[in-house]
């Protein structure tokens, strides 16, 4: 009884907090002092962020700048001779293509189909819980696995995706997918937007509950078509869940190395490299080029974010 | 997805936390150790040491299944038996983690005093090894097979010891080529293209497996140039793009790859993958390492195969591929005599022959040499084995050929995935010649 009593008592102080908030002339060690005072709550998650995000950023950009040798003794600095090093590879610029190529395709596709699945998983039918739970998957596998089991699928001779096209007479005979970069890279492709689609999906899903049946309701009043109405009406009120879905698996795809590695390993050369998996191989002979590498893609996952939200920005003032 | 890599980052984090923890423990015991045990170890040239303690740290070649950890506790023990007072710490690490470990290792400072791994001359080059003169006895070193000695020797100094070692064989499939009527393996490369024609007329799937993808390019690469007279280096400089080299490219693109006669964009597929296939019955013949004996003797028993001399361009090669793995002594805990005495023990020839016996692999001494290829058990090992003396090695006393090596293990493929043989060999050269920069 006398607990439940306490907390009116407690909240109190908290009601003069609020009166003292406009104290601007309070002197400087007391505002200094509130400033800090949640430092003790916060500071456990500050030391963690600080250890497990900020000294690795650290840490790589200091070792893209030294000369490490393959033994792994560390031979003082090389001053930017690993940037020039990596901008020399001849495969550099088509790596940066291929990048671009598998961001942009993989995530475009994967808007797109979940926009449309996550209007379909927002519908009444029968069985819809099984499907919803049927989509997570593709999520829950892990993606290296799901990358094998398509590599063996894919099989030249007795590839299970082979076996049925050449039943369906699509094919006549096996074909190497993989093999050749002109269809392992649609492939890619494909198994990517295949493990990206339940987490986009669900977002989207998410973002698709929150509009409320009323704009709908008006929507219908004025007599706006159906697809009038998810153009003006359910895009834009999905804009914040689609932005999230979007930065999201621009990070993800753009770092993704699981489906590459186990599909091509980026062979044959560097022909179906990303940006990611050329980084891997570059270890094996300088492990300063690497990290160079490592800072331009983290410099460019950055940029890439910070541009995509700045073009939202804008848009959204626009309007 | 986002789960995914955040569940993954954190078993990373946690397992490297995990590691770093377990390494800083073990090591602390070791540094403690030394220096209660100097008194008795400080005795210089003292011939038997009585205390002491050394880290010894192996490559795993039993994938997981606890084979190398008893095989080196059995050395241990062996050694105990004969000096009670020094203390051995085994660390045996998986393949795919070792070279990472030990890099992490040497950058912390906190070096292992005996190393067994695929390769040395990156730590010769930072100066972190003691010759092998100073840790092994004379009669130990002078049972190494000679072939080994070049690659084993950095400026004239011996610092690589040979642990074990594999050679290169023609492997065919008997039933296949009794369905295509031929009666002898080939002998030349012609007789390899009319072989693999017959086998294909008489619908075998794949008639020449060529592993030219990124597992083991280097090593296929090599089996092919022998046959031409080519090399990765003359002499003292690397000659990656020789017109020996380029003609044996050219003649395989031309000859095996455009023809349809391996498996399709061999540039892609591994070695691992075409062993398997040629376990299912469906290759005619491959290039062979003696480990593929062991995994058909255990899994495919049914597999009518013979094996010979690889194919070069006018008649079989009488010296192949030899590929060897080294141990080597760190100078920096001081322990040489304490290094010698287990090195004694470990090379001995019963221990030795103990481990190629294990694992079907070619030894690296005369003394186990002799007794493998006396033992009818053996027979199949035996032309493998019968190649050692005449073994050529990759230049793997070179630390470029560190750097090199997975340049070509990257982008050999491409020599037979449309782009021209020349334009990729010339890059490798310029690779290669970019990496003798760079070590200097």
């Amino acid at each position: 009884m006398r607990e439940t009593a306490s907390p009116p008592t407690s909240r109190k102080p908290s009601g003069d907090d609020g009166q003292a908030a406009p104290a601007a002339r309070r002197p400087f060690s007391a505002r200094l002092r509130t400033a800090l005072g949640p430092l003790p709550w916060i500071s456990p998650a500050i030391i963690l962020i600080a250890f497990v995000v900020l000294w690795p950023v650290v840490e790589m950009v200091r070792s893209s700048f030294l000369r490490i040798r393959r033994s792994g003794i560390v031979k003082g600095s090389n001053g930017t001779d690993n940037y020039k090093k990596l901008f020399d590879e001849p495969d550099f610029t088509h790596v940066l293509w291929n990048t671009m190529v598998w961001v942009v395709c993989v995530v475009g596709i994967t808007i797109v189909l979940s926009l449309a699945l996550a209007q379909l998983f927002n519908q009444q039918f029968p069985g819809r819980r099984v499907a919803r739970w049927a989509l997570i998957i593709p999520w829950a596998a892990s993606v290296f696995m799901t990358a094998i089991v398509f590599r063996w699928m894919l099989h030249h001779s007795y590839g299970a995706i082979n076996t049925l096209l050449v039943d369906l007479h699509v094919i006549d005979e096996g074909k190497d997918w993989l093999g050749e970069p002109s269809t392992a890279f649609p492939w890619m492709i494909g198994v990517a937007v295949f493990v990206s689609l339940p987490f986009t999906t669900y977002t989207l899903l998410a973002g698709l509950q929150t509009i409320p049946g009323e704009v709908y309701e008006a929507a219908r009043m004025d007599g706006a078509s159906t697809w009038r109405t998810y153009l003006s009406v359910t895009l834009p009120l999905l804009r914040p869940a689609i932005l999230v879905a979007v930065v999201i698996n621009l990070i993800n795809v753009f770092n993704s190395f699981p489906i590459i590695w186990a599909m091509t390993g980026g062979g044959p050369g560097y022909e179906t490299d990303t940006t990611t998996t050329f980084m891997y191989k570059i270890k094996a002979s300088d492990i300063g080029e690497s990290a160079a590498l490592s800072v331009v893609n983290f410099g460019i996952i950055i940029v890439l974010v910070l541009l995509y939200l700045g073009v939202n920005r804008w848009n959204k003032e626009a309007d | 997805m986002k789960r995914h890599l955040m569940a993954a980052a954190a078993i990373g984090l946690s397992a490297t936390m995990m590691l770093t923890a377990c390494g800083g423990s073990s090591d602390d015991k070791d540094d403690d150790s030394p220096s209660s045990a100097a008194p008795g170890g400080s005795g210089g040239a003292a011939p038997a040491p009585k205390d002491g303690s050394i880290k010894l740290v192996v490559a795993d070649y039993g994938s997981g299944d606890g084979s190398t950890q008893k095989y080196w506790g059995g050395v241990i023990s062996s050694f105990n038996a004969k000096y009670p007072g020094i203390k051995v710490d085994l660390q045996v690490i998986n393949w795919d983690d070792i070279d990472k470990q030990v890099q992490t290792m040497v950058q912390n400072n906190q070096l292992p005093d005996i190393l067994q791994t695929g390769g040395y001359a990156d730590k010769v080059a930072d100066d972190l090894l003691y010759p092998v003169k100073d840790v092994m006895s004379d009669a130990t070193r002078a049972d190494f097979i000679d072939s080994f000695l070049p690659a084993a020797t950095v400026k004239g100094e011996q610092y690589g010891i040979p642990f074990t070692s594999s050679t290169r064989q023609l492997i065919y499939n008997k039933d296949l080529f009794a369905k295509a009527g031929i009666t002898d393996p080939p002998k030349t490369w012609d007789e390899l293209k009319a072989d693999a024609e017959k086998l294909k007329a008489a619908g075998v799937q794949t008639p020449f497996g060529l592993p030219l993808g990124k597992e083991e390019a280097q090593g296929e690469f090599m089996n092919w140039m022998l046959g031409n007279g080519g090399g990765y280096k003359t002499g003292d400089k690397y000659t990656v793009n020789s017109q020996a080299n380029v003609d044996t490219m050219n003649w395989v693109n031309d000859n095996l790859v455009k023809t349809g006669l391996t498996e399709p964009n061999p540039g892609t597929k591994n070695r691992k993958d075409v062993y398997t296939e040629f376990y299912g019955g469906t290759v005619g013949m491959v290039n062979s390492n003696p480990t593929m004996l062991t995994q058909i003797k255990a899994k495919y028993p049914n597999l009518n195969f013979g094996t010979a001399a690889i194919p070069g361009k006018t008649g079989p090669l009488d010296s192949t591929l030899g590929v060897c793995d080294w141990v080597m002594a760190f100078k920096k805990n001081g322990k040489k005599d304490q290094i010698r005495a287990f090195l004694d023990v470990a090379f001995n020839t019963e221990n030795s022959l103990r481990f190629q016996q294990e694992n079907s692999f070619a030894p690296v001494t005369k003394s186990v040499m002799q007794k493998m290829v006396a033992d009818p058990a053996n027979a199949g090992l035996k032309p493998y084995i019968d190649l050692l003396p005449k073994a050529k090695f990759y230049p793997l006393n070179d630390t470029a050929w560190d750097v090199l090596s997975p340049k070509i293990k990257e982008q050999l493929g491409l020599a037979v995935s449309g782009k021209s043989p020349k334009d990729v060999l010339d890059q490798l050269q310029k690779e290669a010649e970019n990496a003798v920069q760079q070590q200097k």
